[in-house]
C-alpha cells in the first residue's frame, strides 16, 4: 500500500519533470545577459543597499554604452539588470533569488549585503548552480563552507589594517601601545584578529581590548577604560554608526592619542560631515576610495588586462544611476566591479552557462578601477589589496600604499583641544 | 584606578539615566491614560533628533531652539494621530493598540527616509568640557541632562498644581468617574496622548545634545526597547517615576561596566545589557508592578 | 460536550490551507521558496497563537524560543559532524535538541513571567529576549557573536546534494507540518478543559481564580507548547534552511512583531486565523517587494492601520460573527 503511494508521486514527479523539460524546448539564441539582485534598499542595510545598487546600475551602463554590451556566440548582446527588495531580511532572500533564476531567467545572482544574508542565499543558488557575486559578504567563514558557485570581490577581513599599522611602524618607532575597541560582531573580530596578529608581529604591545555590542548608543565605559591606559594608536569601529559614535566620544571624554582608526566609518564622506573637524587626521582601511590611482597604465605595468570605466567615469555614471550628487563609497565600487568581473568571466567561458562562467572566473585575473582582482578556489577574493585613507583639512586623502597615495600622513593626530581652536591635519 | 572608574562612570551614568528618564516620560504618560503601549516610541525620538539637526545645521540656531519646535511637531502629530486612529481603538483588544502604534512608527520612519534617506547624520555643537578630573563631560551633556530634569519638575507640578492636569490624573484612576463628574474624557485621552507624544519628541532633542551622531530614520528602536523596560522599573503608568528608573537604568548600565570587566573571558560591555535586563526580572519577581506605585 | 459531533470539522479548512501550500509549491517548482516563505509566516503565527489567543498575554520576546530552536539544531549539527554514519540521527536530536531547549527556557520564563500581567507580562519577556542575545554575546557560550556557520557540517553528514535538498525543500516540509501539527494541537486545547480555563482568564483572571480553575497550570501548559513549536520552527526555518546563526539575528525582536501582525490580521484565538493572515502577510510582503522595491514598509504599514480599525478581531475573526448560526459555523473557528 504505503509502496504503491511512493510509486503514484513518483510517476507524478517524473512526468511534471519531463512536461518541464519538453516546454523548456530547445535553448532559444540568447539576446540580452541579465543579472538579478535580490537587494537590500530598505531595512537595516538600506545604505549600503543604495550604494551597490547605484555601483551595479553604474557598471551595466558602462558595458552597454560604452563597451557595446557583453560578447556571447559571436555577438554582442546587452546586459540587464533586474533587482528586488529583500528588506534586508533572510526570510525574503531565498524567495527573490528562485524568482529571479525562475521566472526572470537571470545568468548570475548578486548577493544581498552582509555576511548573513550572502549565507541565507547560498544553499537556494547552489540548489540552481548559478554563479552567486558576492559583493558584500566579508566573512572569511562563508569560504570554508564548500559553495561551488560563490565569488566573491569584497576582500576578506584579517588584511584590514596591516597597511595602517606598517605605516605607523614607518612614521614613528616610538609608538608602542596599541588599543583595540570594537564591535562584537564576526566581521570585526577576524579584521581585529588580523589586526592583532600583524601588531604583535611588528612589535606593538595590545594594551587594550575590548568589544561593544552591536546596536550600542553610549561607549562612555569602554572608552573611560581605554582611556587609563593612555594608548598611543586606536584601532577599532566595525559598522559606520558605532565608528561615529567611536569618534564622538573620543573627543567627548578628551582622549587624545597619536594615531586612530577606524574601519567601515571614517572612509566615508558622511563621517565627517557628522563629526566635521573631530575628524581631522582620523585614519581609516578601506577596499576603495575615491582618488586611487588604478589606470590602464597601472593594470600594464603589472601584465594585467583593463577592463571598466576610468574612476572619474564611474562616478559620473553612479551619480546619474542614483539621481544624487553623491561619490560612490566602496560598497558601491565593488559591486561595480563585480559586474566587470562576471562580464569579463562569460567572455572568457563564451558561454552563460554558470558552471562555465564560474570556472573562467576562476582562472582570471584582471584590473579595473577597483583595483585588481583574482579568487582562489574556494570562491574567496586574494588579489584585492586595500588602501588607507586619512582626513586631512575636510579632504579624504589616500595616505597607504606609498605607491597608491595622494597625500603624506599627517602625524600624530592634532588633540581635541587643538581641533576645537581650529588646528586641521595639514602642515 | 578601580574606583576613580568607577565614579567616573557613576557621574557618567546619572547623566545618562536623566536622558534615559526623560526619554521615557511620554511612554509612561500614555499607558497611564490609555493603557496602550506606544511600540512606535523610538521613531517619535527620532522626529526629535531630526528636527534638532535641522534647526542646528538649516537654521543655524543653538539646538536648545529645537524644544519649542519639537515639542510642537510632536502635539501636532500626537493630536493627529490621536484623532485619526488611537480614539478608535480604546476599547479594542491590546493587540489592536499594539499594532496601531507599530504602523504608526513605521510610517514616520519611512517617510523620514524618504525626505532624508538613510544616511547616519549627525553636527558638532561646541560646547567646551568641564574636566572633573575622574572624567570628562561636555557642557552639553549638562544642558541636556539639566533640561530633562527641569521637564521632569514641570510634568511634576502639572499634574498636581493645574485643572488640567487633575482631570487627566482623575481619568487615569477612574475613567467612568471622571465622566460622571462633567470631565471630558476623550479631550483628556487626547491630550495625554498628545502631550506624551511632544514629551518623546522633546526628549530627542535632548538625546541628540547628548549624542549628536547616528542621526538616522531607523535610530529609535534600541531606545524603544530600553524604554519599556525603564518605564516599568518606574511603575509603568507613572511619567515622573519613569524619570527615577531612567536615573537607575543609567547608572547600572554604566556603573556595572568596572565591575564586570574584572572578571576574566567575558565581554562587560554586552554583560552590562545582560545585568539591566536581570534586574527588571528580579526587580518584577519581587514587585510585579514596578518599583515606583502607579498612581 | 466531548460527545457533539464533529468538534474537529474545524481542520478541515485550516489543514487544507496547509496542504495546499504544499500541493501549489509542488506543481509549481518554480514557486516553492514563496511557499516556503509564506509557510513560514503561517507557522510562526500559528505557534504564536497557541498562547496568545488562548490566554490574550503577549508575548513580547516569543522570537527568543525561535532563536533557541536554531542554536539547538545548529550546535547538534555542528558537534556531530564529524560522527560516522550520524546520518539523519543528527536530524532527529537537532529537532529533539530545539525542541528540549526551547521548552526549559520557555519553563525558566515562565516561572518569572507568567505571575504578571498585561503590559508587564510583554515587557518582562522582552527583558528575557534581549538578556539572552547579551549573555550568548557577553559571556562567549555558543560561541558569542560569531554565531555558527555549519553548511559544511550539513555537507559532511549528508553529502552535497542531500543537503542542499535538506535546505532548500525538507526544511520547508518540516515548516508546513510543523504549522499544520500546532493547528491541530490548537483545537484539541480549544476542545479539552484547557481551553476552557483559559478563555474563562482571558475573560477575567480574577474571577477564574475564585471559582477554582487552576489557571497557572493551563497558563503554563498553554505556553511551554506555544514554545516548543517556535523552538522546532527555528531548528527547521532557520538553523536547516539557511545554515547559519548570528546572536542579533536570531533574537531580532521584529519576528515577535510579525508574529503579532500575523495573528492581528487573522484574528486573535481563532484556528484559521494566523493561516489568513500568514498568506496576507506574506503575499503582500512579497508583491510589493516585486513591485515597489524599497517602498512596500510606506505602503504596508497605513494598510495595517486601516485593517486594524476596520477589523480590530481580524479577517476570521469578522468571519467568524458573520457565520454565526449558519452552517459553515463549524468550520470557521
Amino acid at each position: 500500500m504505503r509502496r504503491s503511494v511512493w510509486k503514484v508521486l513518483f510517476g507524478v514527479f517524473s512526468l511534471v519533470a519531463l512536461v518541464g523539460l519538453l516546454l523548456a524546448g530547445p535553448a532559444a539564441a540568447l539576446d540580452k545577459v541579465v543579472i538579478g539582485h535580490p537587494g537590500a534598499l530598505s531595512g537595516k542595510y538600506a545604505k549600503a543597499g543604495e550604494q551597490a545598487r547605484g555601483g551595479i546600475e553604474a557598471a551595466v551602463k558602462w558595458v552597454n554604452e560604452t563597451r557595446g554590451g557583453i560578447e556571447v556566440d559571436g555577438r554582442k548582446v546587452p546586459l540587464e539588470y533586474k533587482n528586488y527588495d529583500c528588506e534586508s531580511k533572510k526570510e525574503s532572500v531565498t524567495s527573490l533569488i528562485e524568482r529571479l533564476v525562475t521566472k526572470d531567467k537571470v545568468h548570475a545572482i548578486f548577493t544581498p549585503y552582509s555576511s548573513g544574508l550572502t549565507l541565507a542565499g547560498a544553499p537556494i543558488a547552489e540548489k540552481y548552480g548559478i554563479v552567486y557575486m558576492d559583493h558584500g559578504g566579508a566573512s572569511d567563514k562563508i569560504f570554508k563552507q564548500g559553495f561551488e558557485y560563490i565569488v566573491q570581490t569584497i576582500g576578506p577581513g584579517s588584511k584590514y589594517h596591516a597597511g595602517t599599522l606598517d605605516m605607523i611602524k614607518k612614521a614613528d618607532p616610538t609608538a608602542k601601545k596599541v588599543a583595540l575597541a570594537y564591535e562584537d560582531s564576526e566581521f570585526a573580530r577576524s579584521v581585529m584578529d588580523g589586526a592583532k596578529q600583524h601588531a604583535t608581529e611588528l612589535g606593538f604591545d595590545i594594551v587594550f581590548e575590548r568589544t561593544y555590542p552591536k546596536g550600542v548608543t553610549d561607549l562612555t565605559p569602554l572608552l573611560s577604560a581605554l582611556k587609563a591606559t593612555s594608548p598611543d594608536i586606536v584601532i577599532g569601529g566595525g559598522h559606520f554608526e558605532d565608528g561615529q559614535l567611536f569618534n564622538r566620544q573620543m573627543a567627548d571624554l578628551d582622549i587624545n592619542v597619536r594615531a586612530f582608526s577606524l574601519i567601515a566609518a571614517a572612509t566615508l564622506p558622511a563621517f565627517y560631515e557628522a563629526l566635521t573637524y573631530l575628524a581631522e587626521g582620523v585614519m581609516g582601511p578601506s577596499h576603495w576610495e575615491y582618488g586611487v590611482t588604478f589606470d590602464p597604465d597601472a593594470a600594464a605595468k603589472e601584465g594585467l588586462q583593463w577592463i571598466g570605466p576610468s574612476q572619474d567615469e564611474f562616478v559620473q555614471l553612479f551619480k546619474d544611476a542614483l539621481g544624487k550628487d553623491m561619490i560612490p563609497d566602496y560598497h558601491a565600487a565593488e559591486a561595480g566591479a563585480a559586474v566587470l568581473a562576471l562580464v569579463l568571466g562569460i567572455e572568457q567561458a563564451k558561454s552563460v552557462d554558470s558552471d562555465k562562467v564560474r570556472a573562467a572566473l576562476g582562472d582570471m585575473t584582471f584590473m579595473s578601477f577597483y583595483g585588481s582582482w583574482k579568487i582562489d578556489k574556494t570562491g574567496k577574493q586574494i588579489g584585492h589589496d586595500m588602501v588607507d585613507v586619512q582626513w586631512q583639512n575636510g579632504k579624504r586623502v589616500i595616505v597607504w600604499p606609498a605607491g597608491a597615495r595622494t597625500a603624506e600622513l599627517y602625524y600624530p593626530m592634532p588633540t581635541f583641544a587643538e581641533k576645537a581652536a581650529g588646528k586641521k591635519a595639514t602642515k | 584606578m578601580f574606583a576613580e572608574q568607577l565614579a567616573g562612570n557613576l557621574i557618567q551614568g546619572l547623566v545618562l539615566g536623566s536622558i534615559y528618564g526623560m526619554a521615557t516620560m511620554g511612554l509612561s504618560m500614555i499607558f497611564g491614560v490609555l493603557q496602550v503601549v506606544n511600540v512606535g516610541h523610538g521613531a517619535f525620538i527620532m522626529i526629535g533628533a531630526f528636527t534638532t539637526m535641522t534647526v542646528f545645521t538649516k537654521l543655524g540656531l543653538n539646538p536648545i531652539f529645537a524644544i519649542p519646535f519639537a515639542l510642537v511637531i510632536g502635539m501636532a502629530l500626537g493630536f493627529l494621530f490621536y484623532y485619526v486612529v488611537m480614539q478608535r481603538l480604546i476599547k479594542a483588544p491590546e493587540l489592536a493598540s499594539l499594532l496601531a502604534t507599530f504602523s504608526i512608527g513605521i510610517i514616520l520612519e519611512e517617510t523620514v527616509k524618504l525626505t532624508f534617506g538613510s544616511e547616519f547624520r549627525g553636527f558638532n555643537w561646541e560646547t567646551g568640557k568641564l574636566d572633573l578630573g575622574v572624567t570628562v563631560l561636555p557642557y552639553s551633556k549638562l544642558i541636556a541632562a539639566g533640561g530633562s530634569a527641569l521637564v521632569a519638575l514641570l510634568l511634576y507640578l502639572w499634574y498636581h498644581k493645574t485643572r488640567s492636569g487633575t482631570a487627566v490624573r482623575s481619568v487615569i484612576e477612574d475613567s467612568e468617574g471622571a465622566r460622571v463628574c462633567g470631565i471630558n474624557v476623550n479631550w483628556a485621552y487626547a491630550l495625554s496622548f498628545a502631550l506624551g507624544i511632544g514629551l518623546t519628541v522633546t526628549s530627542g532633542v535632548f538625546l541628540t545634545m547628548f549624542i549628536p551622531v547616528g542621526i538616522n530614520p531607523y535610530m529609535g528602536g534600541g531606545y524603544t526597547v530600553k524604554a519599556f523596560v525603564i518605564a516599568v522599573l518606574g511603575g509603568l503608568a507613572s511619567p515622573y517615576g519613569a524619570f527615577f528608573g531612567g536615573l537607575i537604568f543609567g547608572l547600572m548600565e554604566n556603573g556595572s561596566y568596572t565591575i564586570l570587566a574584572t572578571i576574566k573571558g567575558v565581554e562587560p560591555f554586552a554583560l552590562t545589557r545582560f545585568f539591566s535586563f536581570v534586574t527588571l526580572l528580579v526587580i518584577l519577581l519581587i514587585r510585579p508592578t514596578g518599583l515606583f506605585k502607579s498612581q | 460536550m466531548s460527545a457533539r459531533p464533529g468538534k474537529y470539522l474545524a481542520l478541515i479548512p485550516v489543514l487544507a490551507a496547509y496542504l495546499g501550500m504544499f500541493v501549489f509549491g509542488r506543481v509549481q517548482p518554480d514557486m516553492w521558496q514563496l511557499v516556503a516563505m509564506l509557510a513560514f509566516y503561517c507557522c510562526l503565527g500559528q505557534a504564536f497563537n497557541l498562547f496568545l489567543g488562548m490566554t490574550g498575554y503577549v508575548d513580547f520576546g516569543y522570537v527568543a524560543f525561535v532563536g533557541v530552536g536554531t542554536y539547538g539544531m545548529a550546535l547538534t549539527l555542528s558537534r556531530l559532524s564529524g560522527v560516522e554514519g550520524i546520518g539523519f540521527g543528527a536530524l532527529v536530536i537537532g529537532l529533539l535538541a530545539a525542541a528540549g531547549m526551547s521548552a526549559m527556557l520557555s519553563i525558566a520564563v515562565g516561572a518569572v513571567a507568567l505571575r504578571l500581567r498585561g503590559a508587564y507580562f510583554a515587557i518582562a519577556t522582552i527583558g528575557v529576549n534581549e538578556g539572552f542575545r547579551y549573555f550568548i554575546e557577553g559571556a562567549r557560550i555558543w560561541n558569542g557573536s560569531e554565531g555558527i556557520i555549519f553548511s559544511k557540517d550539513l555537507r559532511a553528514i549528508f553529502g552535497r546534494e542531500t543537503a542542499i535538498a535538506l535546505s532548500t525543500f525538507w526544511a520547508d516540509v518540516f515548516v508546513i507540518v510543523i504549522g499544520a501539527s500546532a493547528a491541530v494541537v490548537t483545537l484539541i486545547y480549544m476542545r479539552s478543559k484547557i481551553g476552557f480555563a483559559l478563555t474563562a482568564l482571558r475573560e477575567d483572571e480574577d474571577a477564574a481564580k475564585v471559582i477554582g480553575i487552576f489557571v497557572t497550570k493551563y497558563k503554563i501548559i498553554a505556553f511551554i507548547t506555544s514554545a516548543v513549536f517556535a523552538g522546532l520552527l527555528g531548528a527547521t526555518a532557520w538553523a536547516l534552511k539557511l545554515t547559519y546563526v548570528y546572536p542579533p539575528d536570531a533574537f531580532e525582536i521584529h519576528y515577535t512583531v510579525e508574529a503579532i501582525i500575523i495573528v492581528m490580521l487573522g484574528g486573535a484565538g481563532t484556528l484559521l486565523g494566523p493561516v489568513v493572515g500568514g498568506l496576507l502577510y506574506g503575499l503582500s510582503k512579497y508583491w510589493l517587494a516585486i513591485i515597489l522595491p524599497g517602498f512596500q514598509l510606506l505602503i504596508f504599514a497605513p494598510i495595517i492601520l486601516v485593517i486594524i480599525v476596520a477589523f480590530p478581531e481580524g479577517t476570521v475573526g469578522y468571519l467568524k460573527k458573520k457565520v454565526r448560526g449558519t452552517a459553515l459555523e463549524r468550520y470557521i473557528v
